[in-house]
């Protein structure tokens, strides 16, 4: 008798499944960068003087139990000068159902699909850049909308030779901002300081096509969230905010053409004992476009532009209102594991990915930066 | 007309194109399908697309190294083994899937692909495959 429960969960889980047979995978990387800018400080590091302080390093496993179910988890390190963890945190770990090719479910802390990179954009061997554009997916802040607790409907259709597919990702789940990233650093700079960290709910999709013109993606996403915590003498709030992003890539053999607009609506609510209630509206926009170009199997290289505008603040030439950034970016892969990044950024403007905490004397309109960085996966 | 074609060879060349080479592109003997298109082979190796076009899962499992996978990559999916890497990495790293199972020789492979239905693996024209069912690609 005690072998058919073992019978119905060999059934259910298809023991004998081809995924199944296969050994859990288990894979990493490590990368050290180093920055160096001609004179503001940025993104929380002594840059004018040259840093080394930034470090990621990940570790995932996932084990196939079935043709249909995956379990894994990933831990995720991120130091950043002042940002980031002192301990490895769980950057994703989830139950993944694939039913077949268009119904998928995710369930656990799961990665938040919005643009092209945001699920992606702290697995540095993945890309090019060494740093993504700031005015989408700036780096100091980057872990509080990576991922969330909840669960994400995905899977794609093919809708003929002559109308191309669409993939499609659906999620609902809860976040926190992250504990010490630069968002709650420009809380602090605000004078605000928490006794209940914020979070919220998180709902969003993203929707993609691939056109029947070869190479040519072109994408959607919408991600909602608000948020409340409580603050020493008051209360945060900002309510349901809609975050779009539109997107199109085309891919031409070694040439890859991307690019990407945004616009974020953000109200916050302060309710301060002793003051008046105060709403502030922030209505920011942002857009970046990318080239690049396999030279060699081992050399790539490219450039973007990215432009981040405050519109509500009607000084958009005030450089705390915008954030230009113009970049240059080579990598070279010395082989399979290690692989070297060399990155110039010409930027105007500090609206993004400066402090005032490391910027005491204040903060000069443009600035020069040298990105190097060296990682290693496997 | 020679200029012609010689400047549309410096493009392609220019641009990653290359011409189908000689790799055999094959599956379980079982499978329904003779045949795939070059873009839905495409999908499959680089984690877009899970199943052929009847609807049946398609896994992919791929060499290590050497020659024969350098070819197949670079005609097929237009990448480098480092581009190819860096891309189910991104897909691994996200939590979206994990990487193709990976062989170091191709009678391994074609031990795989025999053994277990829905594998579509490629070996070199010259090697023997009487054990798996060999597509037409399109």
């Amino acid at each position: 008798m005690r072998r058919v429960p073992a019978l119905i969960l060999a059934a259910t889980l298809g023991a004998g499944s081809v995924l199944a047979q296969q050994a859990p995978q288990f894979h990493g990387f490590a990368t050290e960068g180093f920055l160096y800018s001609g004179s503001n400080n940025y993104l929380g590091m002594d840059t004018s003087s040259g840093s080394g302080a930034w470090i990621e390093a990940a570790v995932s496993g996932n084990e196939q139990i079935s043709d249909q179910v995956r379990v894994g988890a990933q831990v995720h390190f991120t130091r950043l000068g002042k940002f980031g963890d002192s301990i490895a945190s769980v950057d994703w770990a989830l139950v993944d159902w694939k039913l077949n090719q268009r119904l998928g479910l995710r369930a656990g802390k799961v990665k938040i699909r919005w643009g092209l990179y945001n699920d992606t954009q702290d697995a540095d061997p993945g890309y090019l850049w060494s740093l993504l554009p700031e005015s989408m997916y700036a780096v100091d802040v980057r872990a509080t909308n990576l991922s969330q607790y909840g669960a994400e409907l995905y899977g794609g259709q093919r809708l003929g030779d002559k109308l191309g597919e669409f993939a499609y990702s659906l999620y609902y789940g809860y976040y926190f901002y992250a504990p010490n990233d630069g968002y709650m650093e420009g809380f602090r700079e605000q004078g605000l300081s928490f006794t209940k960290r914020p979070g919220g709910i998180t709902p969003g999709f993203d929707l993609r096509w691939k056109t029947p013109v070869k190479g040519l993606m072109l994408g959607g996403s919408l991600m909602l969230y608000n948020a409340s915590g409580n603050l020493v003498n008051g209360a945060f709030r900002q309510p349901l905010t809609y975050w779009p992003a539109y997107y199109a890539q085309y891919d031409i053999g070694k040439l890859s053409l991307v690019g990407q607009y945004m616009r974020l609506v953000q109200y916050t609510d302060l309710a301060i004992a002793g003051e008046a209630r105060s709403i502030a509206l922030s209505d920011s926009r942002a857009w970046f476009s990318m080239a690049s170009y396999r030279l060699t199997d081992k050399l790539q290289i490219g450039a973007y532009h990215t432009r981040y505008l405050v519109t509500s603040s009607g000084q958009e030439s005030d450089p705390a209102n915008h954030f230009y950034d113009s970049v240059v970016s080579g990598r070279y892969d010395v082989n399979s594991y290690f692989y070297l990044k060399l990155e110039g950024h010409y930027i105007d403007g500090n609206g993004l990915g400066f402090y005032g905490f490391d910027n005491p004397n204040g903060l000069k309109p443009h600035t020069n930066l040298l990105v190097a960085k060296v990682g290693f996966s496997f | 007309m020679r200029t012609r074609a010689l400047l549309l060879t410096i493009a392609g060349a220019m641009l990653g194109l290359s011409p189908v080479r000689a790799q055999v592109i094959v599956v379980h003997s079982a499978a329904k399908i003779a045949e795939i298109s070059r873009s839905d082979l495409r999908d499959i190796f680089i984690g877009a697309s899970t199943s052929f076009r009847d609807g049946s899962r398609a896994i992919p499992v791929t060499l290590k190294d050497g020659p024969v996978h350098e070819e197949f990559l670079k005609n097929y999916l237009g990448r480098s083994n480092t581009a190819f890497l860096a891309l189910w990495r991104a897909l691994l790293f996200a939590g979206h899937g994990t990487m193709p199972q990976a062989f170091d020789t191709e009678a391994m492979l074609i031990d795989r692909v025999a053994s277990a239905p829905g594998t579509i693996g490629y070996i070199g024209v010259s090697t023997k495959c009487e054990k798996v069912k060999a597509l037409v690609v399109k």
